[in-house]
């Protein structure tokens, strides 16, 4: 569709859906974001010159329901992407468009859409505006609940690129069987189970692409099936959930064109109960990365998602190292406890303290390399590991010290090895100390401190090859002042002040008024990964103004 | 609808999923030409290559057959022979027989214009036609080897399951300014088929020699990556598989042509047998 009618179809929709509140009997909800960036050159940090100026990313989501039927619309522009966003993006349009009804028994979705099966080790599909990525399927689906209980979804479709959809096609089924719900006689048993399997399959044409051997290229699958079977068991406060997964032969860019079969499993077994709660996860990943183009490096176009068994963190140094997840292969175990000390304890006081441990370690396979593109790839021990890639131990403590006064207390102790960055293996070992005090002066006004430091063995030298700018001994202090229910204004500074390089200020003010939040930045962003739930994009280093909108209706 | 989720569960479970052998994880793409430096050729000789025109239903081939087989015993390692089925009716395979006929050797009749047989073309020039029972090409031969060489070739084949890997030679024993290619011939001996004969007779086993079954490289062969200055020594490496199932390597030998590109006669020429 032309660019251009595109746009005003969609000034056209908007507008007419808004004015057919009511009208139609119908109901019409929507967003819009709008992210602008300046940026100049920084030798500093490593920016480089912004020739455009001004970035620009925007979108605007609508929906409109009418009982059973609903249908919605996403316009996307990028004059140009913001740094770190493919460049591939730019351009607008009508990235997202679909229609659907959902009845009791029947849901039919056709357009573009996001789905799920299991945790997503065979298929899922979502959309992530902040890494820049959305792998939806566009096509059909279908979901089918014949009783109370069971749930069968199948679908088929071609996977979002860009402004563009990628060659291969998806199809899946998956059927979910909630088995307290189909046994009238286990309705009220304390043990709730419910099991599940799906199968997914993509087509491709084939290609020639040259096996280790030059004389020689791939005799490749064009069909690439992966299926799951998954199980949920609860029993009062307790919860075990399994799912195992296993993908046929799928010599792709991503695993160096092998022939070895993938396989995924994960465990969390998790325990809760008021005040305390635990849980151990479990995750074991052999060659399980899977997209519908086998030739697409980077991040779009997975119909799978592996997720992260590493704690997802949200403070500044705790990010500055994220995790992510090694589709290739990677095996890890991560553990969570949280406790509440009650009120009128010794070390609960006044009013009472959080307690958060935390814990998770993530080493490759041990593998034996078999040979490259063409050969089955490697082998590997079971009941064995391979060198570490991530591990960490993190002690919060939340603790309210007067009725306007909260202190939240963190240390934690990071193994990282940067070879999964494409940097050389040289663990870094950092120790992260947080502290993070909120205090309501009035009704109208608050302040947040936050203090970090966070010591590394890693260090910033160029000139051996030690290329890493995150790397070195940082401290940074954050201070956030509340102006009544509309403004706000925020300082920060993370400065490395040794075996590193950066100063990296940011000043920020903003304004929020029912569903509307505006803010306007200055500062300098530093170049690393950004990380959620381990799908990872970079993010190259800015010195400039940044600005956001965010509105719905 | 249930028969619906029925059908697409099954359809999806049986049929969308391929799985591919661990011998077939690859397959053959064409030979492949990897260039380097080689060495001295052990021995700098001249040698002279005979294309042999024939076919099953021509009563004089063999006549020319026992000709140049004396001409080989005659020179030894020091001639190359290629036998070529004509693709006139003559070359013909009798009902039920494999066709040697292929698609280089009709190229080279086409080119030099092969109208009948038996004949044969000495180095590939066309001034050195031969036909008939052919009485005069051991002593061309002869002279054609007595031949100052200016480049001297040497040619390795070794099979490895059902592919081959043939390393080819050269040395430059004076400068050639001309472009030069290298056509690698597969020929196979001891096929036993039907053969008319002078008598007008039919032999239901003759033995057929030195026949082309393929082409390694291109039917003119593949650029030589050299210089062309005296004393350079260049290294050829090629992979091959043939496509025909029904060549057997152990009976097969590989023919190694360096020609001038433009008037694509030789300038020398090796054969080695495929080793297993």
């Amino acid at each position: 569709m032309n660019k251009k009618t595109l746009t005003l179809t969609l000034v056209l929709t908007m507008g007419t859906a808004v004015s057919a509140q009511g009208i139609l009997g119908g109901h019409v909800t929507g967003n819009v974001q709008l992210d602008a960036q300046m940026s100049r050159a920084d030798s500093t940090i490593g920016a480089e010159e912004v020739p455009e100026r001004l970035l620009l990313n925007a979108r605007a989501d609508v929906l409109y329901q009418n009982g059973d039927f609903s249908a919605g619309l996403r316009f996307e522009m990028y004059q140009n992407p913001l740094l770190g966003f493919d460049p591939q993006y730019k351009g607008q349009g009508l990235a997202h468009y679909f229609v659907k009804y959902s009845g009791q028994r029947l849901t039919l979705t056709a357009g573009h859409f996001y789905e799920q099966f299991g945790s997503g080790m065979i298929l899922r599909t979502y959309e992530d505006r902040y890494l820049g990525l959305d792998n939806a399927l566009f096509g059909a689906s279908l979901q089918y609940r014949p009783v109370d209980g069971i749930t069968i979804k199948a679908l088929a479709g071609r996977q979002r690129l860009y402004w563009d959809y990628g060659a291969g096609l998806v199809r899946g089924i998956d059927a979910e069987v909630a088995i307290n719900s189909i046994i009238p006689a286990l309705a009220d048993s304390k043990l709730r189970a419910t099991l599940g399997a799906g199968f997914v399959s993509k087509y491709e044409d084939d290609e020639s692409l040259p096996a280790a051997d030059p004389a020689f290229r791939l005799n490749l699958p064009l069909n690439v099936g992966a299926g799951a079977f998954r199980l949920n068991l609860g029993y009062g406060g307790w919860n075990l959930q399994a799912e195992y997964a296993h993908k046929g032969q799928d010599p792709s860019e991503m695993n160096h064109y092998i022939y070895r079969q993938g396989s995924a499993l994960l465990l969390d077994l998790s325990y809760s109960q008021r005040g305390f709660s635990a849980n151990l996860q479990a995750k074991r990943i052999d060659n399980m990365g899977f997209k519908s183009v086998r030739t697409q490096s980077g991040e779009m176009l997975f119909i799978n998602y592996l997720p992260a068994i590493t704690k997802n963190h949200t403070y500044a140094f705790l990010t500055m190292y994220p995790y992510a997840t090694q589709v290739n292969g990677e095996q890890g175990l991560q553990g969570n406890v949280m406790y509440k000390f009650k009120k009128g304890t010794l070390l609960g006081g006044k009013y009472g303290t959080d307690l958060s441990l935390n814990s998770s370690v993530v080493t490759a396979l041990d593998t034996t390399s078999l040979g490259g593109a063409g050969t089955d790839g490697y082998s590997v021990e079971t009941f064995s590991r391979g060198g570490l890639l991530y591990g960490d131990v993190s002690v919060e403590v939340a603790k309210k010290l007067s009725k306007t006064v909260k202190l939240t207390a963190t240390y934690a102790y990071q193994v990282f090895n940067p070879v999964v960055e494409g940097h050389s293996p040289d663990l870094y070992h950092n120790n992260v100390l947080i502290a993070d005090l909120s205090w309501r002066i009035n009704k109208k006004h608050s302040l947040r401190f936050e203090a970090e430091w966070m010591g590394s063995d890693s260090k910033y030298d160029p000139e051996q090859g030690h290329d890493d700018r995150r790397a070195g001994d940082w401290i940074m202090g954050l201070v956030e002042w509340n102006i009544g229910t509309h403004w706000f204004l925020s300082a920060s500074d993370q400065y490395a002040y040794n075996d590193g390089t950066g100063n990296y200020y940011n000043l920020s003010v903003g304004y929020t008024r029912g569903a509307t939040r505006a803010q306007l930045g200055y500062g300098k962003q530093r170049e690393g990964l950004l990380c959620i739930g381990g799908v990872c994009r970079q993010v190259p280093a800015s010195n400039g103004l940044t600005f956001s909108l965010t509105t719905s209706f | 609808m249930k028969k619906t989720i029925i059908a697409l569960a099954a359809a999806l479970a049986f049929a969308a999923c391929d799985k591919i052998s661990t011998d077939q994880y690859v397959l053959f793409a064409g030979s492949v030409a990897q260039w380097a430096d080689g060495t001295p050729v052990a021995t700098p000789v001249q040698r002279a290559h005979v294309d042999k025109y024939t076919g099953p239903k021509c009563s004089n081939c063999p006549t020319a057959d026992v000709t140049l087989e004396a001409a080989l015993a005659t020179h030894g390692d020091r001639m190359t022979l290629i036998a070529v089925n004509h693709p006139s009716v003559q070359g013909l395979p009798y009902p039920n027989e494999p066709d040697l006929r292929t698609s280089h050797g009709t190229a080279w009749v086409q080119f030099y214009g092969i109208t009948g047989i038996p004949a044969a073309l000495l180095n590939r020039n066309t001034a050195s036609t031969f036909s008939g029972s052919m009485p005069s090409i051991s002593g061309a031969i002869a002279d054609a080897i007595a031949q100052q060489p200016t480049l001297a070739l040497e040619v390795e084949a070794a099979a490895e399951g059902s592919s081959v890997t043939i390393d080819v030679n050269m040395q430059f024993l004076a400068d050639i300014a001309e472009p030069l290619t290298l056509t690698l011939a597969l020929t196979e001996d001891s096929l036993a088929y039907k053969q008319l004969l002078p008598n007008a007779s039919v032999n239901p086993t003759y033995v057929h020699n030195h026949m082309l079954r393929d082409v390694v490289t291109d039917t003119w062969g593949t650029p030589v990556e050299a210089q062309g200055r005296s004393g350079e020594c260049r290294k050829a490496t090629f992979r091959y598989a043939p496509s025909n199932p029904d060549i057997k390597l152990e009976n097969c030998h590989i023919v190694a042509l360096v020609s001038y590109k433009e008037s694509r006669q030789i300038v020398n020429c090796a054969e080695c047998h495929i080793s297993h």
